[in-house]
């Protein structure tokens, strides 16, 4: 099997998959990242969601919050969801295969604050789906741009040093992933402190970290 | 690439630019969901200016991506403003009391003179539009069958162009009017599908 690239960045490649011209592949960096999506994956599969508590200030006094199991069913298949898409970020050799996940994680994260039928919660989803629809532009504006200017999508030909990435490809590919992965937009919400569905929402987290420190490996290499 | 893609994009930019802030300016939910589509768009258009068949490739999962966070963002909005299908009298115009059985026959027929994937979808409006105006009984498992047996006919038509390629005209009028039929019996179902009740 053939070398990655640029084995200095992510590391020699340990497992490849090849599905024609698009290869999936390991290398300790995304290895790493895929078992750190995997292992919470499994977390969301396995875990009993938590009642949010909530403390009468001033006193002893604390009560749980009732959850419905039908939205906690839908909030644990959207957290799966997303895990799944995260797992496919992590490991595809294809520029377009990651910008189609990256957008999967950002509407599986819609899903996952939207099962929540709070009022405010709602409209702090509404406005992240507004901004989740409108990082498509960029992230798949800065694919096309790769494949105009290269003429390839596949990371295996763009880490060689023959072929050259323009820098506003980079830059559109991370503010795409920044508008899809959904912690940096909602975060400044303090929701996402007091929403519930403790393991559910973590992975929101999750999934954007992971896919921040990938599309930090692929601008690098490219 | 000659002159034609500098050109295009110099174009989306200023598209992109205008799309972007009609929407810093626009405060209305529904209106801002409209035009988050129109950027969608945009992205679609970025794609579609490389011109190469894999460009073309990629559109198709472009749009589904985009159609799907449409989809669940306007579900969204809808939660979130607490919006419920109206409960009031149907939509009726006069021609739909007294139309409804000619035109579906015109458009079913005109759909099966010109066979085909094209033809399905003008014979799917024609009963689309008859179910629409008429109601509708739960057929739905008829529908289901005949298109079963449609694509089992159009595989068979598949399996003549790989065996027995002589008879390939004949394979042409099987698939022909087997894919006739799926596509008419899928959109019809669509037609359908709104609710479930007899009133569209």
């Amino acid at each position: 099997m053939f070398d990655l690239p640029t084995a200095n960045i992510g590391g020699p490649d340990l497992f490849v998959l090849e599905f024609g011209d698009i290869v999936a592949y390991f290398s300790p960096y995304t290895a790493a990242l895929f078992v750190f999506a995997l292992i919470f994956t499994v977390l969301v599969i396995v875990s009993r969601p938590e009642r949010q508590v909530d403390i009468a200030f001033g006193g002893d006094a604390y009560y749980t919050k009732v959850v419905d199991p039908d939205l906690l069913r839908f909030q644990r298949f959207m957290a799966i969801a997303c895990g799944l898409a995260t797992l496919g970020a992590m490991v595809t050799g294809d520029v377009f295969n990651f910008t189609l996940f990256a957008s999967m994680v950002g509407i599986t994260n819609i899903g996952i604050v939207a099962a929540y039928r709070n009022r405010h919660v709602l409209n702090a989803a509404f406005q992240y789906g507004i901004v989740a629809m409108l990082a498509t532009v960029p992230l798949f504006g800065g694919a096309a741009i790769v494949l105009s200017s290269t003429g390839t999508l596949s990371m295996w030909e763009l880490f060689t040093a023959a072929v050259t990435v323009p820098l506003i490809a980079k830059a559109f590919l991370v503010l795409g992933v920044m508008g899809e992965g959904m912690a940096p937009f909602y975060i400044a919400k303090a929701e996402i402190t007091r929403a519930q569905g403790a393991p559910f929402i973590l992975m929101v987290h999750v999934s954007s970290l992971l896919l921040f420190l990938r599309v930090t490996e692929i601008v690098i290499s490219m | 690439m000659d002159i034609a893609y500098p050109v295009g994009l110099i174009v989306v930019a200023v598209a992109i630019i205008i799309g972007f802030a009609a929407l810093v300016r626009e405060k209305d939910d529904l209106h801002r969901i409209l035009l988050t589509d129109l950027a969608e768009i945009l992205a679609l258009v970025l794609i579609a200016l490389v011109a190469t068949d894999l460009a073309e490739a990629l559109i198709l999962p472009g749009l589904v991506v985009g159609i799907s966070e449409l989809m669940a963002v306007s579900e969204v909005y809808i939660a979130k403003e607490g919006l419920r299908a109206p409960t009031g009298p149907p939509f009726r115009i006069e021609v739909m009391d007294s139309a409804p059985g000619i035109l579906a026959l015109i458009l079913v027929a005109y759909g099966i003179v010109l066979s085909g994937f094209t033809g399905g979808a003008i014979a799917a409006v024609g009963a689309v539009f008859y179910f629409m105006c008429r109601g509708h009984a739960e057929q739905f498992e008829l529908i289901e069958t005949v298109s079963g047996y449609a694509w089992a006919f159009w595989i068979g038509a598949f399996f003549i162009f790989m065996f027995l390629p002589a008879y390939w005209f004949f394979a042409v009028m099987i698939a022909g009017g087997a894919i006739l039929i799926k596509v008419m019996a899928k959109m019809s179902l669509v037609g359908t599908m709104r609710r479930g009740g007899p009133d569209v």
